[in-house]
């Protein structure tokens, strides 16, 4: 994705020259999970355990390259949005998720953007939708490849032996990048 | 800071005075302008548009001095020069050098500012400059003009040599309409698409040893006596008083006359380069996909000669000519400037096309020492002026390589004070208006003009007040 800083790189220029002005990044994350991957469905988890760990994404997007060159980060944020529409069991659920630089040995090398806690009751749908603040979010999408990973971690003690089974969905994640000039 | 403000005005003025032929730009007669920029053969700032006028008897205001009056008003107010300081505005230091500050800005367009958002998804690259789409021109962006920089000469009789630097500059760059429409319209960059640009820029440079003659070719003293001004005044009549020099004057004394002018040139050319070139990306099936789906492209042609360089000096001819016919206190001039101006180069050619592959530009030498012939355009300026009792009307009409400009304005006496009004066709083919007054004591007068302009890098309408001393 080298080439659209050859188009692009003069987008920052622009930012210099209106004086204490921004350049706005908005990634739709989202639209770089593969499909399969947006909506699945997990378990039977059996019930009485904890830690039990599924990735639901893992992908290496490009981006633009040179923004980091020429700005500065001055804030970002993740809007995150999901549901969970759980179908039998308890659980206690972590949603990690992982967004780092595209030089990481892989997504879930890195701490966690956010973990959302999220509880899982039978035949209800939970609604996740929240907004994080993050320095390491930006630092790693003002860069031309980013990895992004996306992991659910179920604690099922209280469903005793009823299995957890259910259907998440990521309805939303877009993180929002503001950066000013650095030349 | 105060060394590199004083920096900064010297190289603004600078860029202001080498670029006094380019009609359209910066007038700092005031008196001229408050007519609408108006070309006649007695506002001297004209001499350049018709070698003839150096023939015609001195007129009224023969000579202006202006007052940059836009200098106090920049010392007042400099725009942050500092790209650190958070102030800093390119824009505003573009409109600085497009509009010197030489002129007192009355009015201007609002500064440049605003985010700058990106949207980026997959398959989707939104672009929303905001505030700085007022900068991405509607059309291609054409700037130069042949500029006849400050030159020496002398003059014996009808006859003049003089030795003057010439500096020709053309450039176009455009967007095609997709990348258009992407930055000035923030429409969303799609797959599978290709945006362009183009780019085509001469400069050449020489300096230009000239000869020539400038003489009244027919005369007919007006019928029933020459002069409009009382008889007795032609030559003074013994009471004490000067001569009255209208009766001299052929714009006001009713006779016929012809006057020419010629004057061929030498050119000795010190540098010349061209450069065209096409560029553009071609997206792919997905924008951000896990390859690298746009491909660049790029291919640009170069031919250049200079002193000390490849190719060397050139060497050409040209000439200046021109006419003024005046009848009955009419007056139209015809003048050409650069006309058959040419020269001739020993030039080499590249050509650099952009490797996909390599990720580089590859350049492969077409030609070393080929003949080439460059041109000067000429500037041809055809005026029209009439002149009855204290009021002037006139108009003209200039056409150089980038545009047909047209002046037209009026000037009338009331006592001592002057009352003045034109409008103009610019460089870009808008219609700006102009307006003015003016006091005369004696053998000086005082003039100011309020115009509206659009020289700045968002082609708005702003409004300026000049003004300056002319010499009667």
């Amino acid at each position: 994705m080298r080439r659209w800083f050859a188009v692009l790189s003069m987008l920052p220029l622009f930012v210099a020259g209106c004086g204490d002005r921004s350049l706005i990044l908005t990634v739709d994350v989202l639209s770089f999970l593969d499909p399969a991957d947006v909506s699945q469905a997990y378990g039977p988890i059996p019930g009485g355990v904890s830690g039990v760990t599924v990735d639901v994404a893992s992908e290496e997007v490009s981006l633009l390259q040179g923004i980091e060159d020429v700005t500065e980060v001055s804030s970002a944020k993740l809007e995150i949005g999901a549901s969970f529409d759980n179908t039998t069991g308890t659980a206690d659920a972590s949603f990690a998720i992982y967004i780092t630089s595209g030089d990481s040995a892989d997504a879930f090398s890195a701490p966690p953007i956010t973990v959302i806690p999220v509880t899982l009751t039978p035949g209800a749908i939970t609604i996740v939708s929240t907004e994080v603040s993050s320095d390491a979010l930006a630092q790693a999408l003002v860069q031309d490849k980013a990895k992004i990973g996306l992991r659910i971690t179920f604690d099922t003690t209280a469903s005793g032996v009823i299995p957890v089974q259910g259907t998440e969905t990521i309805t939303l994640l877009r993180a929002v990048v503001i950066t000013k000039k650095d030349l | 800071m105060l060394m590199v403000r004083m920096g900064w005005l010297v190289l603004v003025a600078a860029l202001a005075g080498l670029l006094p032929g380019e009609a359209g730009a910066q007038m700092l007669n005031a008196r001229r302008l408050g007519m609408g920029g108006v070309a006649t053969s007695d506002n001297g700032a004209s001499r350049s548009a018709n070698i003839a006028f150096r023939a015609v008897p001195k007129g009224e205001g023969y000579g202006s001095i202006p007052l940059p009056l836009g200098l106090i008003q920049f010392a007042g107010d400099t725009p942050e020069f500092d790209p650190d300081d958070p102030d800093f505005n390119i824009f505003e230091i573009l409109d600085l050098v497009s509009n010197p500050p030489l002129t007192l800005s009355l009015s201007k367009p609002d500064e440049v500012s605003g985010d700058i958002s990106i949207f980026v998804a997959q398959d989707s690259l939104l672009v929303d400059l905001d505030d700085v789409r007022r900068v991405i021109p509607e059309e291609a962006m054409k700037n130069g003009g042949v500029y006849h920089l400050f030159g020496v000469g002398v003059g014996i009789k009808n006859f003049f040599a003089q030795v003057q630097p010439i500096v020709h500059v053309r450039n176009e760059f455009d967007l095609d309409s997709r990348l258009r429409a992407a930055l000035r319209d923030a429409e969303p960059f799609v797959s599978d698409t290709r945006y362009g640009l183009t780019d085509d820029g001469v400069a050449q440079a020489a300096v230009a040893f000239q000869a020539g003659i400038a003489l009244r070719a027919f005369h007919r003293p007006a019928p029933g006596g020459e002069e409009e001004v009382a008889e007795g005044e032609k030559s003074g009549d013994g009471d004490g008083d000067p001569p009255d020099p209208r009766a001299e004057d052929p714009r006001r004394n009713r006779s016929t006359s012809l006057y020419l002018g010629a004057a061929p040139k030498y050119l000795f050319g010190l540098a010349y380069g061209q450069v065209g070139g096409v560029g553009g990306i071609t997206t792919g099936d997905t924008l951000f996909g896990s390859g690298d789906p746009v491909a660049f492209d790029m291919v640009a042609r170069t031919r250049y000669a200079a002193v000390g360089e490849a190719g060397g000096m050139g060497h050409g001819y040209g000439s200046d000519i021109g006419a003024v016919f005046f009848w009955n206190n009419f007056e139209l001039g015809i003048g050409v400037n650069d006309f058959g101006s040419v020269i001739a180069w020993d030039t080499t050619e590249k050509q650099h096309v952009y490797s996909d592959s390599l990720n580089e530009f590859v350049t492969t030498v077409q030609a070393v020492d080929e003949d080439f012939t460059s041109r000067i355009p000429p500037t041809t300026t055809v005026n029209v002026a009439k002149r009855m009792g204290p009021t002037t009307v006139a108009a003209d009409i200039v056409d150089n390589e980038r545009y047909t400009g047209i002046h037209m304005g009026a000037e009338t006496w009331l006592g001592m004070f002057a009352l003045r009004g034109g409008a103009y066709r610019d460089s870009n083919g808008r219609w700006q208006v102009t307006g003015g007054t003016g006091v005369r004591f004696g053998g000086v007068g005082l003039d100011l003009a309020v115009a509206t302009h659009r020289r700045n890098v968002e082609e708005s309408v702003a409004t300026e007040l000049s003004a300056s001393l002319t010499l009667y």
